[in-house]
């Protein structure tokens, strides 16, 4: 995932590339545990989605708008989880698709949308395959997700939600769109 | 109903407005509307006890983010119930009677108490307990100290209604005023400007016969009543915040700020760093002060036409009044005491006992200069840099003291001078027995225009997105007109209502793109001021006429033409004018003209600088281009293209200046400048009869001229003033280098080719060169071309950033809303250039890419 992009400027970009990894396959060692700030976040109103057959969770306060599947200009030379960008009434913003994000498999038979979200003043809209219900999560329902070790990292989930005999994914979604924390903890690691 | 309860939702608004652009995570942001909503119910009267209610514990919960609230969840909902309260407070207060008001202060009430994680019945049991008795905090306020007659603010809303004739009501606001000043519980400065007040509107009241000057006179009075209703706010702001802001109280408290008629003397000295306070006051003051200056510095200007000018010298006046005024409010010392001075002297000069003349236009001008770099430091200081005085601050100040205490050597060479005043006051003596005494409150440039020319300041981002929208309204608009169903026979009307929609959205249109558009007046002054100084300097005798100042131009524009236009003002003064001596030799004038001006043409902005002196060398210029290997010989050159050399980079160098004329100076510069702003600079001369540089430049760069290509599958926009010129090439035209770098000839010139789709790896272009298409593409000397599909038609596109959430792409400055409504890529030809020459250099570096 290593590419060479250089700021003209000199300056760090938004997203460095050559810091950014797989959010499940850091070898960093710090460990799944959630921090203090992210419990509190684990209860509320989620806006769940599917993605490859599981279903994740997005708080939804940081969710703008949900849109249908709209045609994206690609961007040379940007990370291949950057699809594009898309005009969203006037304002071009940049899509991700979360399933090459977390190295899935492309899919071929859902119908995509693209949820808006946005962290601090950054608006970035993430392709997922389905947007399933906005549920009212208890704190009670939430468990700390297990320690899969090195294989599988888990630092991009606030929790596992348990409802209805499913099991939802709280998301973190600063985290992966945070791509400075990327940069630092790989740093860690290094 | 009071005057001050009808201001009341005014006021709310405002907190709203805050409220709105507060974030939960920033609890500095709530610190201000929580306190306005504590005063504010404190303000409202016994019988809107519900509305003071909710008030009151919106102000409570406000100050529990991010405090006793625990989550950001919990903040945002707490954020979002204070919001809601502000709102249903200003509906209840608009229409106290309404039953649905009512309602929606119960609702808002409760969804509080939730928020703060209360029982929300709470609410209906304080009711009527609400009703019967005045809530207990804020009627401790009222009820526990004598009320005054009128409140400030009752005193500030009052006078936006008086007339100077209604006596009576003046006579209360004086009588309120008087009060502050001796309320022990005001700030220091508040009960300070209190006093400014009342003796302005004793003025009013003692002097009724002059009209005109009554309502400047009153107006001013609203100043310092406004003055001290913000200072009174900050104030409670402060203490309000609680401790970690206690330091700004001290600086109010403890005198430091001086009263604008304070003698400033006593605070030279003072260290110089920046006042804590509010920094969003601060930047207004900034703004506020530039214009001021500009406008001071124009009319010092107009003065040393016609020392006499009352109008121009009450200008400056005022200005540096304003100035010292507004920098006392806020603190900065440095300023003030500067100020202080300045207005003194001009208070003389005004007064008649100073005449403008000898050194006190030089001094003005030069005072203006250091205030204007005290105030930049103020700017920089706002962003970290620490604050520093300007070198000629103490010299300035010493000598504007010593001219204004009456100075005698300043006197004497002032002789020449006094002779002019008097005539001044006899003309205008019996019209206007006193000059204007008051200073008047700062009113725009010209008064008569007041209406015909009064604006708003609007936030810039703002109305980006008005203009974003209303372009989005254009392209929305287009897609209707262009449905199918449109112009079917059943909807025969439709068609027509769509197109006269269509019109509407155009115009709107239009006029969104010229909100963004300032008239070119400031920065022709900036010149005016150049010329004189540069002309004093060098000792020539220059007249320096400017036409058609009037003409607008984008906002972004105007500094960016800043830069190229001062040098070649400087230039055209410097070398191009001739001595008073030589040009008498040459049987011209003594006084050289430069002639500044601006107009419209055909889509871009002419900007024309002409000047009669001796005009350039053409031989000179062929000498020296030949010597510096620029062109073997002038034989096939016409005029334009020699005088073009001069743009060269490097072609003028410190030896060159005198040779020729130092025509060169920076003009390299000058044309990268212009063509930054994509416009493009000619020169025709004459020898012996001046030169003429010709600056054509586009209204705005919002709106790039763009060609569409297709590649691939995919659609850029290449900026039309980049391209030289496109063609299909034949295949003999192709040749390549070691089999890789593809080079292809125009005529007689080979340049190398790059394929687009190879660059940005775009699957699925056309892959022969002679089926495709060649654009040649130049930047300055340099050529490339690059392979393209198709044209598609030029378009306008306005400029849009990609997202700060990706960064920048390297070749692509940026996206544009196509007419379809999707977006299409700009190409950023000079750094396409630049990555394309590292390509060249190592290719290796870029195939892992591609």
């Amino acid at each position: 995932m290593m590419r060479d992009v250089v700021s003209r400027s000199g300056t760090p970009l938004p997203i460095d590339l050559s810091t950014v990894q797989h959010p499940f396959e850091m070898s960093t060692a710090t460990g799944a545990v959630p921090a203090e700030s992210s419990l509190a976040r684990r209860s509320g109103k989620f806006l769940t989605f599917f993605l490859a057959g599981e279903e994740y969770g997005l708080e939804i306060l940081k969710v703008h708008e949900i849109l249908g599947m709209l045609p994206i200009t690609r961007i040379p030379r940007a990370p291949d989880f950057i699809l594009g960008v898309i005009n969203l009434r006037g304002k071009v913003i940049p899509i991700m698709d979360l399933r090459t994000r977390f190295l899935m498999p492309p899919s071929e038979t859902a119908e995509p949308c693209i949820i808006v979200t946005q962290i601090q003043r950054v608006q970035i809209g993430i392709v997922v395959d389905q947007v399933s219900e906005v549920c009212n999560i208890a704190a009670g329902e939430v468990e700390d997700t297990p320690n899969f070790g090195a294989d599988v990292h888990t630092e991009f989930l606030l929790g596992l939600a348990k409802q209805g005999g499913r099991v939802k994914l709280l998301l973190d979604i600063d985290r992966i769109l945070d791509m400075k924390e990327l940069a630092s903890a790989s740093e860690a690691a290094a | 109903m009071t005057s001050a309860e009808q201001s009341l939702p005014d006021l709310l608004r405002g907190v709203r407005a805050e409220l709105d652009a507060a974030t939960p995570a920033d609890t500095a942001t709530l610190a201000r509307p929580r306190a306005k909503l504590a005063w504010i119910a404190s303000m409202l009267p016994t019988q809107r006890g519900e509305a003071r209610r909710l008030l009151d514990l919106a102000a409570e919960a406000a100050s529990a983010i991010g405090t006793t609230l625990e989550g950001e969840q919990e903040h945002q909902r707490c954020l979002n119930a204070v919001r809601a309260a502000v709102g249903a407070a200003i509906e209840h207060l608009a229409a106290p009677e309404d039953l649905g008001g009512e309602l929606l202060l119960i609702q808002a009430g409760q969804q509080l108490l939730r928020a703060l994680g209360r029982d929300h019945q709470e609410w209906m049991r304080g009711m009527s307990r609400g009703n019967v008795t005045p809530h207990d905090t804020a009627s401790e306020i009222i009820e526990g100290q004598p009320v005054p007659l009128l409140t400030l603010d009752d005193a500030a809303a009052l006078l936006l209604m008086v007339e100077p004739s209604e006596r009576a009501e003046m006579e209360r606001i004086r009588h309120a005023l008087e009060a502050l000043t001796e309320d022990e519980r005001e700030v220091p400065l508040v009960r300070t400007l209190a006093g400014d007040a009342v003796a302005s509107i004793r003025r009013v009241l003692d002097d009724v016969s002059a009209a005109e000057d009554l309502v400047t006179d009153l107006a001013e009075v609203a100043q310092f009543v406004n003055l001290a209703v913000r200072a009174r706010d900050d104030a409670a702001e402060w203490m309000s915040a609680g401790p970690q802001l206690a330091i700004p109280i001290g600086v109010v408290e403890g005198g430091s700020v001086p009263a604008p008629r304070a003698p400033a003397t006593a605070h030279h000295g003072v260290a110089d760093a920046l006042p804590e306070g509010d920094r969003e006051l601060i930047a207004d003051f900034v703004v506020e002060c530039g214009e001021y200056l500009e406008s001071a510095e124009a009319a010092l200007l107009k003065l040393e036409a016609n020392p006499t000018d009352i109008e121009a010298i009450n200008t400056v006046f005022r200005a540096f009044h304003t100035v010292k005024g507004t920098s006392g409010f806020l603190g900065l010392d440095v300023i003030t005491t500067f100020a202080h001075e300045a207005e003194s002297l001009f208070s003389r000069v005004r007064d008649g006992e100073l005449p403008f003349a000898g050194r006190i236009p030089d001094l003005a001008l030069r005072a203006a200069d250091v205030v204007k770099a005290l105030v930049e430091t103020v700017d920089k200081a706002l962003h970290g840099t620490p604050m520093t005085r300007p070198g000629t601050y103490d010299t300035v100040l010493e000598e504007l003291a010593r001219v204004a205490a009456g100075d005698m050597s300043t006197g004497a060479e002032a002789a020449d001078g006094i002779a002019a005043t008097p005539t001044a006051e006899a003309e205008e003596g019996p019209a206007r027995p006193r000059l204007v005494q008051a200073p008047e409150p700062w009113r725009g440039e010209e008064r008569r225009d007041q209406n015909s020319d009064s604006s708003i300041r609007v936030r810039t981002d703002r109305l980006d997105r008005l203009i974003d929208m209303v372009s989005e309204l254009v392209i929305a608009h287009t897609m209707i007109a262009q449905d199918e169903s449109v112009p079917q026979v059943g909807h025969h009307g439709l068609g027509r209502k769509v197109s006269h929609a269509g019109k509407i959205v155009r115009e709107l249109h239009d006029l969104s793109l010229s909100m963004r558009m300032v008239p070119l007046k400031p920065t022709f002054q900036k010149m005016t001021r150049l010329v004189r100084d540069v002309a004093h300097n060098v000792g020539k005798e220059v007249e320096f006429i400017t036409e058609g100042d009037e003409t607008e131009i984008d906002r972004n524009m105007v500094d960016a033409l800043s830069d190229p236009l001062v040098h070649m003002v400087r230039n055209a003064v410097d070398h191009g004018i001739e001595t008073p001596d030589e040009r008498i030799a040459a049987g011209k004038p003594r006084h050289g003209s430069v002639r500044l001006s601006a107009k419209h043409s055909g889509g871009s902005v002419l900007v024309e600088l002409r000047d009669d002196g001796r005009g350039l060398d053409k031989d000179r210029i062929v000498v020296k281009a030949i010597e510096k290997g620029l062109i073997e010989s002038a034989a096939k050159l016409a005029d334009a293209e020699i005088f073009n050399l001069i743009f060269a980079p490097g072609f003028s160098t410190a030896t060159h200046v005198t040779a020729l004329s130092g025509r060169g100076v920076g003009m390299d510069v000058v044309r990268r400048n212009i063509e930054s702003l994509r416009g493009l600079v000619t020169i025709s001369s004459v020898p012996g009869e001046g030169t003429l540089f010709t600056l054509r430049l586009p209204l705005t760069l919002a709106v790039t001229d763009g060609m569409l290509v297709q590649v691939g599958p995919e659609r850029y926009v290449i900026p039309t003033t980049c391209i030289h010129m496109s063609f299909r090439p034949e295949r003999s035209a192709l040749s390549t280098i070691a089999g890789r770098g593809e080079m292809v000839r125009l005529r007689d010139e080979v340049m190398p080719m790059f394929r687009l789709h190879k660059l940005f790896s775009v699957v699925g272009a056309q892959e022969d060169p002679c089926a495709a298409l060649v654009v040649v593409v130049s930047i300055g000397s340099q050529r490339v071309a690059l392979l393209v599909d198709a044209l598609l038609g030029q378009q306008q596109v306005v400029a849009k950033s990609l997202g700060e959430g990706i960064g920048k792409i390297e070749g692509v400055s940026g996206g544009a809303i196509l007419g379809d409504g999707r977006v299409g890529l700009i190409l950023d030809v000079a750094e396409l250039l630049v990555m394309l020459r590292r390509r060249e250099a190592g290719p290796d570096q870029l195939r892992s890419v591609a």
